[in-house]
């Protein structure tokens, strides 16, 4: 939003209107400029790549465990849960990474 | 000469009743956690009425803020879900608007002398909270996966171009990497204000030791001093980061759940 052009008096609301069409992208355009991503967004996504591993392996030890107890196979599963955890955990990271590069989100 | 016993880092955590209710076997006591609650969406509920009382075309500062946030988010939807993300954008507005105000609201200075229950609190920083949010998440994303693909939000667990031989272990990596989004989603919002909240009140603590020390220590004192304000100046980014991603992963897991028959 350019404040220069506020200062002018503005003629009429048609021409302001061309104007702030010129300026706007068009609603094809705007999801494929993600270079004007905020700054924060690098940040977010180092955070969030930090704690996706480490919920993808709280998830497959909890698992583990509530298996085990069930099942009375103590340590089996808990040893394949951490495995499998580990895995969805690199597999969060991996599709958060991805994200950035598929501006459309729609595929993994 | 204000109360220093309530200084410890763990004190600002502690649920207390302000007002005792009971309902049956439940306890539904107003907390100082439902309290800052009840502030922050009223705080929310007033702005918007005030923002929009009178629309102009060309908007007053008060209207250009809330639809500078509208439009926020309005083109994060829009971006990550696409066109039919429209459906969501009420409910991704409020949980952003909600987490925000919380997190922020959390950074107030308490009142000086106020009692214990009426302490700044920060909703966020309790795991119960943020949980609950990734929750109602996670369950419109199932259940508007299923609605909108029936059987088919299963091809979520099962990405294309997998062998054969491969394709029971990636669908349970995939469903174990699907089970842990709310525990990511709320742990990382609650982590991120509940340490950040310790730091900064363990940095003000070391103030009050180093000129409680007395002689050159005193002086001293300054370090931690400048030490609070750069955290508390970080921890207003963290605040509008959080609720940024919080906003940015419900976008991206209701995109997953409205393509998931797609491939």
């Amino acid at each position: 939003m350019s404040k220069s052009s506020g200062k002018e008096n503005p003629s009429s609301l048609d021409d302001f209107s061309e104007r702030l069409e010129k300026m706007r992208p068009t609603a094809d355009e705007s999801p494929h400029q993600k270079g004007a991503k905020p700054s924060g967004a690098a940040w977010g996504r180092a955070m969030r790549a930090s704690t996706d591993l480490l919920a993808g392996l709280i998830v497959g030890v909890g698992l583990g465990i509530g298996l085990d107890r069930w099942l009375d196979t103590t340590p089996w599963f808990l040893l394949a849960g951490i495995a499998v955890g580990f895995g969805a955990g690199l597999r969060n990271v991996y599709r958060a990474l991805g994200e950035d590069h598929k501006p459309d989100g729609s595929d993994n | 000469m204000i109360d220093l016993r309530a200084a410890g880092p763990m004190e600002q955590f502690e649920i207390l009743p302000i007002i005792a209710l009971h309902f049956g076997p439940y306890d539904i006591s107003l907390t100082n956690s439902a309290l800052w609650m009840l502030l922050g969406t009223g705080a929310i509920i007033l702005f918007f009425l005030a923002a929009t009382r009178k629309t102009n075309l060309i908007p007053d500062r008060l209207q250009s803020m809330a639809e500078v946030l509208y439009e926020f988010i309005f083109d994060l939807v829009r971006d990550i879900i696409g066109p039919e993300g429209r459906k969501f954008f009420p409910y991704v507005f409020t949980l952003f608007m909600w987490i925000l105000v919380a997190n922020f609201f959390g950074l107030l200075p308490t009142i000086p002398g106020a009692p214990h229950a009426l302490h700044t609190f920060t909703t966020t920083s309790h795991l119960a909270v943020t949980f609950a949010l990734a929750m109602a998440t996670i369950l419109i994303v199932v259940i508007y996966g299923f609605a909108k693909n029936g059987l088919g939000f299963f091809k979520l667990f099962v990405p294309s171009g997998v062998p054969l031989w491969l394709l029971p272990l990636i669908a349970v990596i995939e469903f174990v990497s699907f089970l842990s989004r709310p525990i990511s989603l709320s742990v990382r919002l609650f982590a991120n204000m509940f340490a950040g909240h310790i730091i900064l009140k363990l940095f003000a603590g070391f103030i009050i030791s180093l000129i409680g020390a007395g002689g050159a220590f005193t002086i001293l004192g300054i370090l931690p001093f400048l030490g609070t304000v750069a955290v508390t100046l970080l921890e207003f980014l963290v605040a509008g980061l959080q609720a940024y991603v919080f906003a940015i992963l419900t976008c991206i897991y209701l995109s997953d759940a409205a393509h998931a028959g797609d491939h």
